[in-house]
């Protein structure tokens, strides 16, 4: 067994929107006016972000996540891998975690299969390979057609693995993605290949799929209610179903975060922050403001029947987590959690029992907080939160999962 | 269900009939039956006067199975070839409207002998610079938590109709009604969301192939496809003639039924 793993995940959101934006503007994304990109203030800011990220890796943080996103200004990484490589030459000890690229906006998957495979050697085997589907605003992007996307994309991540497990050249006779000569240079490090995260919203198909391949399941949702806990029972029965066991190690969940030194200090300093990332990082993703486009009938990726399903507990223009009103709904969320290190270790002990989660990717920099407050952060949650989080997750997942072996968990074997 | 299931190629294919006289097959778009209603509308109903009003639903819509190997709109011209097999129909008059009249036109210049009279009503297909296709699928997406009114804006000459918001109401509508404007969405993602976008290239350098009398219907102020398609459409096809529905927009057959049924039923009366 092992204790939790803290992941620090930076999103890159653009930080310099006038305070009107929200008023003026539709939408954080997709159609979110490029015109509003300042040159003059944004260099740096890259380099200001990759440090933020080596600096959990020298804080003791387990790995260090990206993800990929396109016109919006909620993430500024449409090519994670980039940052990623930058990252492989600027730390050395946590995993690095790419949740994910997208496959279906790739025309040809085997172009991941070489940038994974090029940053695990070029990280000494610390790749995590996130493979997603992209959501709405990414159908947007790229004009990829929704029917589909789940077909192609399990097809392109099967492909990727083979390339990676099995010696080529080999032909791929895909319904999508066929190719002649599958043969790929470089290989990845680990063997037998870099752990594979798929980021899902509780759909019991994606959980299927991931069992079947023994994958680890990450939760993609903000919000961490009864749900959380749902979803990992949901997930934890599939395993069961495909005879395997479930173990906190398969299971992941994205949350945020502030440490201060008090409760109240840790308000008065990330509040600015975090209501820039509700209201607009958020709009046109996570609110009802302007058009929606994560979820809606405009994006027809799953069957009709699961539709169906769908529609009948949906409930119209009910509160997504950026429409929240106020301090006190926002903290009911559990979506980001703010306080002094014993409250927020207090909080999320208990999140991680509740959800029996091993795999904590953790949020820090939140909209445009400004780089002391995310790095001092991050610093009193290294010192005062981990310790404690990791301790008492040992005892209580050895007590929880006796006898549970890791030998089928993601984990690096080289 | 109403109407009746047949088999076609191991898959269930839905068709409304009603009427007799000559062959009808409609083709159907967002804003109709198969892809919001049950039943037929007025509009079809009116139709049904002269003649035998044939109407399937296609893949994927309402009772007509899925087909995951749809990709593109040749492949539904392909179903339909079985289709009229199934049904015996070796001619008939041929009508469209929104992305049924898309497919139409693709159906007429690959078998134009199979077509009496060709009826296109604000038919998507064609590449027509400068002149973008609505994305209808962005407006499907909700505004402010629970509106519709983009859409249809776009479907509609305006948002507030009473048939628009009778079809696309916001918040929840019925049920069955929200599952069939799923399903011809998510068939419509299949052939006309990619690039190209609610069109194939190579379909206006092949019209000059329909050898039927056509009219192409447009409504006054179509927000999804510009009237410059129709136009195209008129101009490239033989004969064709293009005839406005005045204070209908995209949907005239919903919007101007009584007008958009009379004025077919004269141009198949001549």
């Amino acid at each position: 067994m092992k204790p939790v793993q803290l992941f620090c995940w930076h999103f890159m959101a653009y930080p310099y929107l006038d305070k009107d934006f929200d008023e003026k503007e539709y939408t954080g994304w997709v159609t979110v006016p490029n015109r509003l990109w300042d040159n003059g203030k944004t260099r740096g800011l890259y380099q200001e972000y990759i440090d933020q990220l080596a600096y959990a890796d020298d804080l003791g943080f387990d790995g260090m996540v990206l993800n990929e996103h396109h016109q919006n200004i909620y993430g500024l990484m449409p090519s994670p891998n980039l940052i990623a490589a930058a990252l492989s030459q600027r730390t050395s000890r946590g995993k690095i975690v790419i949740l994910g690229n997208l496959l279906p906006l790739h025309l040809n998957p085997m172009r991941v299969a070489e940038e994974y495979a090029m940053l695990d050697q070029m990280s000494d085997g610390r790749l995590i390979a996130g493979f997603a589907p992209g959501g709405g605003p990414e159908t947007f992007n790229y004009d990829v057609p929704s029917a589909n996307t789940r077909e192609k994309f399990w097809e392109a991540a099967d492909l990727i693995v083979r390339s990676w497990t099995e010696d080529g050249p080999f032909a791929h006779e895909g319904r999508y993605f066929p190719l002649r000569y599958v043969n790929l240079w470089p290989k990845p490090l680990q063997k037998p290949f870099p752990p594979v995260w798929i980021p899902g919203s509780r759909s019991p198909s994606t959980m299927t799929e991931v069992a079947k391949r023994g994958y680890c399941y990450f939760l993609s949702s903000r919000s961490h209610g009864g749900e959380t806990h749902r979803a990992q029972q949901e997930f934890a029965a599939v395993l069961e179903k495909h005879g395997d066991k479930y173990h906190p190690f398969r299971f992941g969940i994205l949350m945020s975060t502030y440490v201060g030194e008090t409760d109240r200090q840790a308000r008065e300093e990330c509040e600015e922050g975090v209501w820039y990332f509700l209201k607009n990082c958020l709009k046109g993703h996570l609110r009802r403001e302007g058009r929606q486009l994560t979820y809606g009938p405009g994006i027809p990726y799953i069957p009709a029947a699961a539709w169906r399903e769908y529609l009948k507990s949906y409930k119209p223009g009910r509160k997504l987590l950026g429409d929240v009103e106020n301090w006190d709904e926002l903290d009911a969320s559990q979506s980001i959690i703010v306080g002094s290190p014993e409250t927020v270790t207090r909080r999320i002990q208990n999140l991680i029992e509740k959800a029996k989660v091993g795999n904590l990717l953790i949020q820090f920099q939140l909209g445009n907080m400004p780089n002391h407050l995310a790095r001092k952060s991050m610093k009193l949650f290294a010192e005062k939160v981990a310790p404690a989080l990791r301790h008492d997750s040992f005892t209580y997942f050895d007590k929880e999962y006796p006898g549970v072996t890791l030998e089928r968990s993601m984990e690096a074997v080289h | 269900m109403s109407g009746r299931i047949i088999e076609v190629n191991q898959r269930k294919v839905q068709v409304l009939e009603r009427g007799s006289g000559a062959p009808l097959l409609y083709l159907h778009g967002f804003a109709d039956v198969h892809s919001v209603k049950e039943n037929w509308l007025p509009f079809h109903e009116k139709l049904t006067e002269r003649s035998r009003v044939i109407a399937p639903a296609h893949p994927g819509c309402a009772g007509t199975d899925e087909n995951k190997d749809i990709e593109n709109v040749e492949d539904v011209v392909f179903h339909y070839l079985e289709v009229l097999d199934a049904l015996k129909l070796v001619q008939f008059d041929l009508v469209g409207s929104c992305v049924g009249g898309w497919i139409a036109a693709e159906f007429a210049v690959r078998h134009p002998e199979k077509i009496r009279n060709l009826v296109l009503i604000g038919a998507p297909g064609l590449f027509v610079e400068g002149a973008l296709i609505g994305d209808v699928f962005m407006m499907a997406q909700p505004e402010y938590g629970s509106s519709y009114a983009s859409l249809r804006e776009m479907l509609f000459a305006g948002c507030d109709q009473v048939n628009a918001l009778d079809m696309f109401p916001d918040g929840k509508g019925e049920l069955e009604d929200e599952v069939r404007r799923y399903q011809m969405l998510r068939l419509s993602s299949r052939i006309g969301f990619k690039p190209p976008y609610f069109y194939n290239y190579s379909l206006r350098n092949r019209l000059h192939r329909v050898t039927s009398p056509t009219l192409v219907l447009w409504g006054e102020k179509d927000n999804f496809v510009p009237r410059s398609h129709g136009e195209t459409y008129a101009k490239r096809i033989p004969g064709a003639e293009l005839t406005i529905v005045h204070g209908a927009g995209h949907s005239a057959h919903v919007e101007r039924p009584e007008e958009t049924a009379r004025l077919i039923l004269e141009f198949l009366s001549r």
